[in-house]
């Protein structure tokens, strides 16, 4: 064992021994915003063996307040957050076998994705995506780490399948519209206590030391000075479709799944093709421009000015439409370049 | 009596921390509807619910003496 992880082992509960199981492991990384930044760059440099991330947006100057893999160079070049992860994290530690992609963490895309997986992080800012990571988890017993905030306040939940109670459990409690940053605003600090949590929690799953895992649901108020740790042990439902007795994984079916989503925090809707596509962005900036449009494009994306609308839109057909948050214009506007 | 904690947002929509008020008796739905109509709490139904820390159902009966936390379920990343 290198040096380089010499102050990681010297902690007893992971020791050489657990180092060796960190560097055999596999995480998934669902979104690469703040959540995924954090817990991310804190993987990598515990030295795992692969990561996978998974994001669908690109870098805004707005994610700089705390995002911490990314700078104003990605801002300027307007580089999707897969793409500029996958740079800083290589040059982070260059033994992490690391793979990016940009895309949406549809169903479809997390099945492909989890062969060989040994834990899914949650750094998704949506429920829709959170249940079918929940889904996802229990059919393939995958342990996953809830995580999220907003403003100063902040909270996480281990899932790990056949001992804990599921998200789908608690749903009965948790609809499927969250506070948003759209709505409360994000500090720093908040981003970083859960980070903390979910990464604490992920080197106990790595390193195989169950009994040292924070079974609690934990919610916290950095601004109000408030921490909660709630007892889970009653919450696990025996009927539940997820993880219960005959579950049938509800949100991998295609009829839970919207084609329209308004992002987080902005005014922006992210219009999905039903099946994926090849396309040709070059092609697609020259067609845009031919049609008088003013576009902007690099190798991951085009972007075009239409009336106070941009699209932005990538190779797998997905497009971001700013200005609205009216789904059926966003269709509209999808439908009448791309449809 | 009881105590009642609010967390995150639910705070600053009830305008206090924490309150006391007797709920005995009640399920955690009906403590949910009264605390709505007396604090003019807009989002409980969505907000996941503890008593003495430890996660309740909206089933759940209030006993003499129990804390009750209301914990709203954020999805920010």
């Amino acid at each position: 064992m290198s040096e380089r992880y010499s102050r990681q082992t010297l902690f007893p509960p992971i020791g050489k021994s657990g180092q060796e199981k960190i560097r055999s492991k596999h995480v998934l990384m669902i979104g690469a915003g703040a959540l995924g930044s954090g817990n991310a760059e804190l993987l990598v440099r515990a030295g795992i063996g692969r990561l996978t991330i998974v994001d669908r947006d690109y870098i805004e100057a707005s994610n700089l307040q705390r995002q911490q893999l990314y700078t104003e160079e990605d801002v300027a070049q307007k580089l999707p957050k897969a793409a500029a992860a996958e740079k800083r994290l290589k040059a982070i530690n260059s033994d992490v076998e690391i793979r990016a992609l940009i895309a949406d963490a549809t169903p479809e895309k997390l099945e492909e994705l989890v062969d060989g997986v040994d834990l899914i992080i949650d750094a998704t800012d949506n429920f829709e995506t959170r249940m079918a990571i929940n889904d996802i988890s229990q059919k393939y017993q995958i342990p996953w780490i809830y995580g999220a905030c907003v403003a100063s306040f902040g909270m996480s939940f281990s899932i790990i399948p056949g001992k804990t109670p599921c998200l789908n459990c608690l749903l009965k409690t948790m609809p499927l519209q969250g506070m948003t940053c759209d709505t409360g605003g994000i500090i720093g600090p908040a981003v970083q206590m859960v980070i903390a949590h979910q990464g604490s929690e992920a080197l106990k799953i790595l390193v195989e030391d169950w009994d040292a895992l924070r079974t609690s649901f934990v919610s916290f108020d950095l601004w109000r000075n408030q921490y909660a740790s709630m007892k889970m042990s009653k919450a696990k439902d025996s009927g539940c479709l997820s993880c219960g007795e005959n579950p049938t994984y509800p949100y991998l079916d295609a009829e839970n799944r919207t084609k329209t989503t308004v992002l987080c925090g902005r005014d922006t809707v992210q219009v999905r093709p039903p099946k994926q596509q090849q396309l040709n962005l070059q092609e697609t900036a020259e067609k845009m421009r031919d049609l008088g449009y003013q576009v902007k494009a690099n190798p991951y994306l085009v972007s075009v000015e239409i009336d106070e609308n941009r699209m932005v839109i990538f190779q797998d057909g997905r497009a971001l439409i700013h200005g609205t948050k009216d789904l059926a214009q966003a269709r509209s506007i999808y439908q009448r370049f791309l449809g | 009596m009881n105590k009642l904690l609010f967390f995150a947002h639910l705070r600053d929509e009830a305008g206090h921390e924490s309150v006391e008020i007797d709920a005995a008796g009640k399920t955690v739905a009906e403590l949910k509807r009264m605390v709505a109509e007396k604090y003019g709490v807009q989002k409980l139904d969505s907000s996941m619910t503890a008593i003495n820390e430890e996660f309740a159902s909206n089933e759940e009966v209030i006993k003499e003496g129990d804390t009750i936390a209301f914990i709203p379920p954020v999805s920010g990343g």
